[in-house]
């Protein structure tokens, strides 16, 4: 989701990327992609902008650990900390994937006192496209 | 390493093509950690290789997430109002917590946790429960084992339970540290007020009892 952020200003002022983010946001998104192995926590703004990320594998679990509910759980809360700073109260939450880290991370955001306004699941499902890999055999 | 000739037992109900699924008489007395064959009271039991079983509970893991993902049947089966439309914006979301597969392979005891509501929660494990047999068919066809096992769907409430745990212990650390800043300072008496609308304002909207 590339919207470009308007530039205020001219090039004078610096580039943009080092602008410091004190904006306030009130309401954001958070994206949970939990795979078999790892948990992904993105915290967005509403345009879908990344505020701060935080995942299983930067939290200091490895290897099978990351896979965990309760390294999706710490992940969940390291990235629910950043934000909660920044005053969000209210959250959209987007579930991607199969994964211990659904049901986790979802508990460990209620917990943290974020008001969950919708929680909705968007894991992509081709209308029968790309071929998928072949089966397992056990 | 016997390889298993198919004169030398007469009445082996699995006949197996397969390489893989080697059957092992055990002829010496020594335990050996791995899949065998025992005659028990003129019946013959086949166990299979642990590591196979591990293996088993893994590829059905994956393919019962797979189909809790994208089957209609399933879904409207776990969240009835799924099928009036209402399936972007959920009320409540199942997932696999764990599966365990007996060691030969004929019973499988599926743990699905549901986030949600007590209504929404039994409405779903009993769309599940309803929906074994149709499970055991779809399960059958993408995972090919010589005998399709049966599926059993139990409550897992592991989640919730640790949550409510920790919730506990996060309100216990908060409000020793807030005793603390009050003995240093006492301008934090609005924070207190806060915190405690933030805990009641959550329960008429989720329904969820917090131990207070």
């Amino acid at each position: 989701m590339a919207k470009p952020i308007p530039k205020m200003g001219s090039r004078k002022n610096g580039r943009i990327g080092s602008r410091k983010h004190t904006r306030k946001i009130p309401k954001g998104v958070i994206h949970v992609q939990a795979s078999f192995n790892n948990t992904i926590v993105t915290v967005t703004d509403v345009q879908g902008r990344v505020i701060s990320w935080s995942s299983a594998g930067t939290c200091g679990f490895k290897g099978t650990r990351r896979g965990t509910p309760f390294a999706a759980q710490t992940a969940a809360g390291s990235a629910i900390r950043t934000v909660t700073d920044q005053g969000m109260q209210r959250a959209e939450v987007m579930i991607k994937g199969p994964g211990l880290g659904r049901d986790a991370a979802l508990r460990a955001i209620r917990r943290s006192g974020i008001l969950l306004n919708f929680i909705r699941d968007v894991t992509p499902m081709p209308h029968n496209g790309c071929r998928s890999p072949k089966k397992r055999r056990v | 390493m016997a390889m298993l000739h198919r004169a030398l037992i007469p009445a082996c109900p699995f006949p197996h093509p397969f390489p893989a699924a080697r059957v092992r008489v055990i002829v010496s007395p020594m335990p050996v950690l791995r899949g065998k064959t025992t005659v028990v009271d003129s019946r013959i039991r086949c166990m299979a290789n642990p590591r196979r079983v591990q293996m088993v509970a893994k590829q059905i893991r994956r393919e019962l997430s797979h189909m809790l993902l994208t089957d209609k049947v399933l879904q409207y089966a776990v969240l009835p109002e799924a099928s009036l439309g209402a399936d972007r914006y959920l009320s409540s979301l199942t997932t696999i917590t764990d599966v365990q597969v007996s060691a030969d392979l004929q019973v499988v005891k599926v743990f699905v946790s549901v986030f949600g509501d007590e209504r929404g929660k039994q409405v779903a494990i009993a769309g599940l429960k309803s929906k074994a047999k149709y499970v055991r068919t779809q399960l059958g066809k993408r995972v090919k084992l010589r005998l399709t096992p049966e599926i059993r769907f139990i409550e897992d409430d592991s989640f919730e339970k640790g949550s409510r745990v920790i919730a506990i212990l996060d309100k216990i650390k908060n409000d020793e540290s807030q005793d603390k800043e009050k003995v240093d300072s006492s301008a934090h008496e609005e924070e207190e007020d806060d915190d405690d609308d933030d805990w009641d304002g959550e329960d008429p909207d989720q329904g969820i009892i917090y131990v207070e």
